[in-house]
């Protein structure tokens, strides 16, 4: 009784809050400041620690309203948001959180938390990066490779080429069974059957023979991938050291993160992408802002989110630059790719759906813990 | 806290008549235990949670999702158990009862491991190991021209020796408070009726530090069976899955029902062992100790064996402490990860920003939130020490005054199992539990308070474990006579308990402080003040990948349990003075 008492005090409070948030979506930051001044702060779950650096420009620029950044990893987002709401506790505003298609599953679905575009750099995304989710940049998990062992250029230029006994035991790659970037790249994989069986025929001249139980030539491929003693590391860090040493004499290759590559120079590595790999070499995954149901300051979390788009400048000024590294892409297209690094068009990845990659996910998780 | 609550109304009859005490605990216990357990369960039992248990138990998955997972786990448990017996009761025998020289400094190293995390173990066996498996540059001896093969470089071998070598230091903790309550006059008692040696310590000693060596193997074994880093850093490579690497990629490939299902099934086989274990000790009759005369430990002269014995243990203590430490002081020197011993600077301990270094992240002295960092630390450890101690000490009392009693099982069982919840659905279920208001209670969520009682229930096996092992060898007798002249509880807890059972006490505490320190994930989920604690700066330095800052912050963050420990060591000695001799 107490608890439907205190929710129906609640929804008092929080449907004008629903009302408003429909007309807040269509105001300016101008439009906005004032209101979110009012709310004071705005809390944001964010997956990178440059959160920091985003607080001081962010307070910088809207003075009067605070904000608390909290970094944590993707997957301890989500936990946190659905304890918090099954306990009617709203505190967080933004989450900047990748993991998409879990978040498309068990936030977005389960409403938890809503889409909103920021109308200032609504002209400038493309369609797919506005729904289901904001995308504000893209991140990679890509086919990299030791430039200086292999000067010119990518040993591999064809996905096939990884199941042959010239690769065995020397593809690496972070278990996709323990970090969800790199099951969605295998999900991706199977999700072009058509190409990986093009792929397969460009290759060895003849048509792809799909074993039974398997669906389509990318399935086929993970388990030949498998079985030529693909290499299992814990994480990204590992991979790196490994394919990356410059002194390495014969290094093995790996899906790895293409702006991994700044670190080339502090770390003593030679890592580079393998960018021209039949039919692709790897994807394109979405870090997105969203707003959580609810939240409790609604007007400071659109301008946060209309903030972290940066400005009209070519680097994205003090709000985008803390996250404009060569090998990651802004969405937004005003904002200029870094010069040392392939130009977004021109990167042979696949640009992962949310919503295919979550219904295709489960089937592929399975057929890894069977290949182990 | 509820827990103190329990000490106020001394003088009331329903505590005197004993009634009390165990129902308030059962209470508890069950709301810092069972719920979240239980919310854990029912989270299992929805369709998808359904197809989960199918999933794992009955399907073309289970042989690699559940029983090769479960065969890896169990042999590494049962593994890393025994040898942390072997080692840590090794030491603590040459510590406590021999007079071997430089006591100090081996009980000293025996502790360190255990502060360390065990992902530096890990790393300084891939330092030495590594072989050519995975590419890149390769490990001191393959580089020296020696050939690993790959049973040595991965897999269970190398990861039961690394967490042996992290692990043993639980086992000596516990097992040398238990030794150090020993009396001489047990000994000598035995020499005077002619007993040799071996005869009494197999006769007198192991028998009375049983108790002690089944909390230390069933803490050790979960410990073990719940590492995370050690398999995932040295099995993967080759395949080898564990029941905890399994646990984590299933929550964090968004599957958490498999994963609940996979915890709750490692809860139930530990559970089982633990059970037959109490069992093993609840048989045979109780040693008493403790009895309140005589309290001298008597030491027995090693003769010619005291220096060869000495090298040996401190042939461990610099293997398992020493290199560690070396390894990870060494990766917060060198700028480049993968050559450890070249190019030291000093840059990410005590370097100015804005430079070429690190992105122009300056040394993390010089990083405004560290100093706060240490404190809102060191305060979280202490408080959460303090708590899980009264809590486990109520506890562990019930559990060595009813012994054998349906209620003792129960509560010793349920105490134990937080260690192997995960600890991201441990967290998740506190908020989900206290995150609303509960009748006239406020809703704790975003307080340090939900945090603390969280910490407190994850980390009450160490407290109810290390308590019992002491609390079981303290004669009934002394609290007896207080009884009779009329001592309410509260005043023989305090004059007769505490005293007594200090070392154990304290060797608790510690184990939960450096715990509690040490741990991110039940931190990060439950905190929301903005000055963080020193396992998220680390985390934030590593998320960005400079692993030197992380390395350095470990470092700080081992001198921090350091100091507390020889705080705990130093007001031991001051409440035993009798132990002085």
């Amino acid at each position: 009784m107490k608890r439907l008492y205190a929710s129906a005090i609640a929804a008092c409070f929080v449907l004008p809050g629903l009302a408003l948030a429909d007309d807040l979506d269509g105001l300016t930051p101008q439009q906005l400041l004032p209101l979110a001044q009012k709310e004071g702060s705005v809390t944001v779950f964010s997956l990178s620690s440059r959160i920091a650096k985003v607080e001081a420009a962010f307070e910088a620029a809207y003075p009067g309203v605070d904000l608390i950044g909290l970094d944590m990893s993707s997957t301890k987002q989500i936990a946190r948001i659905e304890a918090e709401q099954q306990a009617g506790v709203h505190a967080v505003d933004v989450l900047y959180i990748a993991d998409t298609p879990v978040v498309f599953t068990k936030l977005l679905e389960g409403k938890r938390i809503v889409n909103y575009v920021p109308p200032r750099v609504e002209s400038e995304l493309e369609d797919r990066y506005k729904a289901p989710l904001l995308t504000q940049r893209l991140s990679t998990k890509v086919l990299m490779y030791n430039e200086k062992a292999f000067p010119d250029g990518s040993p591999v230029s064809n996905l096939w080429q990884l199941t042959e006994p010239e690769w065995q035991g020397r593809v690496l790659m972070v278990d996709p069974s323990q970090r969800g970037e790199l099951l969605d790249l295998l999900t991706e994989i199977a999700l072009h059957p058509d190409e990986m069986a093009a792929a397969y025929k460009a290759h060895y001249g003849k048509d792809i023979e799909i074993e039974e139980g398997l669906e389509g030539a990318g399935e086929q491929f993970i388990k030949a991938l498998f079985e030529n003693d693909l290499i299992l590391v814990p994480n990204s860090d590992v991979l790196n050291k490994s394919v990356g040493d410059a002194n390495a004499k014969n290094p093995p290759v790996g899906f790895g993160t293409y702006s991994d590559r700044r670190d080339n120079e502090k770390e003593g590595w030679a890592l580079q992408v393998a960018n021209n790999v039949e039919p692709a070499n790897g994807i394109l995954f979405p870090a997105v802002l969203t707003i959580a149901d609810k939240a409790p300051h609604p007007a400071a979390a659109r301008l946060l989110i209309d903030f972290m788009f940066g400005d009209d400048t070519p680097t994205g000024g003090a709000g985008f630059e803390p996250f404009n590294v060569p090998g990651d892409y802004a969405t937004r297209t005003s904002i200029a790719h870094h010069p040392d690094s392939v130009k977004l068009g021109e990167l042979k990845a696949w640009t992962i759906d949310p919503a295919k990659t979550a219904a295709a996910r489960g089937r592929i998780g399975d057929l890894i813990i069977t290949l182990q | 806290m509820t827990s103190t609550s329990l000490f106020v109304p001394s003088g009331s009859r329903l505590l005197r008549s004993g009634f009390l005490l165990p129902v308030l605990l059962v209470a508890i216990v069950a709301i810092l235990v069972v719920a979240p357990l239980a919310r854990i369960v029912l989270s299992t039992l929805t369709p998808e949670g359904m197809a989960a248990w199918k999933a794992v138990l009955a399907s073309p998955l289970s042989a690699n999702l559940w029983w090769r997972p479960l065969f890896n786990t169990m042999i590494l448990g049962f593994s890393v158990a025994s040898g942390c017996l072997i080692i840590g009761g090794f030491l603590a025998w040459l510590v406590v009862l021999t007079d071997v020289p430089g006591r100090r400094l081996i009980g000293m190293m025996a502790m360190l491991p255990y502060m360390i995390p065990s992902f530096a173990a890990a790393l300084a066996w891939g330092t030495l190991f590594r072989n050519s498996r995975l590419g890149g540059s390769a490990g001191f001896f393959e580089t020296s021209g020696l050939a690993i093969p790959d049973w040595l470089a991965w897999g269970l071998i190398p990861t039961a020796i690394v967490l042996i070598a992290h692990y043993y230091s639980l086992a000596y903790t516990i097992i040398a408070a238990a030794l150090s309550s020993v009396g001489a006059d047990l000994v000598e008692a035995g020499q005077m009726a002619g007993a040799k040696r071996p005869r009494i310590f197999f006769g007198i000693i192991l028998p009375v530090v049983t108790p002690a060596l089944i909390a230390a193997t069933s803490l050790t074994f979960a410990g073990a069976v719940a590492n995370f880093a050690a398999p995932a850093l040295l099995g993967l490579p080759v395949r080898m899955q564990t029941l905890s690497t399994r646990l984590f990629g299933m929550i964090e490939t968004g599957q958490n029902e498999r994963g609940f299902v996979i915890a709750l099934l490692l809860i139930a086989v530990s559970a089982l062992f633990l059970f037959l274990s109490d069992r093993l000790v609840s048989g045979r009759k109780a040693f008493i100790t403790v009895t309140g005369k005589g309290g001298r430990t008597k030491r027995f002269p090693l003769g010619a064996w005291r220096w060869p014995l000495f090298a040996v243990a401190a042939a461990i203590g610099l293997l398992t402490t020493i290199v560690p430490v070396l390894v990870l002081a060494a990766s917060s020197l060198a700028p480049q990860s993968g050559a450890l011993f070249s190019n030291w600077t000093l840059h990410f301990w005590i370097g100015e920003g804005g430079g070429e270094m690190a992105q122009g992240q300056a040394g993390i002295f010089r990083n405004p939130v560290l100093l706060d960092a240490i404190w809102s630390t060191i305060r979280l450890g202490l408080v959460v020490a303090f708590t899980t101690m009264l809590l486990g000490l109520a506890l562990a009392y019930t559990i060595v005054q009813r012994r054998g009693s349906l209620l003792a099982t129960l509560l010793s069982q349920l105490a134990f199992l937080p260690l192997l919840v995960p600890s991201i659905a441990f967290a998740a279920a506190y908020i989900a539990l206290f995150g609303a208001p509960i009748g006239p209670f406020p809703s704790l969520y975003g307080t340090f308070v939900l945090l603390v009682i969280a910490a407190s229930a994850h980390n009450l096996p160490f407290a109810v474990q290390s308590g019992r092992s002491v609390l079981g060898q303290i004669s009934a007798d002394i609290e007896e006579s207080a009884r009779l002249t009329g001592a309410g509880l509260i005043r023989r807890l305090f004059a007769i308990i505490f005293p007594l059972a200090i070392r154990g006490l304290f060797a608790g505490a510690i184990l939960v402080f450096v715990k509690m320190v040490r741990d991110l994930s039940l931190v990060v989920l439950l905190f929301t003040a903005t000055s963080p604690v020193l396992s998220m700066v680390a985390y934030r330095y590593a998320a960005e990948g400079f692993m030197q800052f992380a390395n350095a912050i470990t470092l700080v963050i081992l001198v921090v349990c350091l100091a507390a420990s020889f705080l705990a060591h130093s007001l031991q000695n001051r409440v035993q003075k009798w132990k002085e001799s």
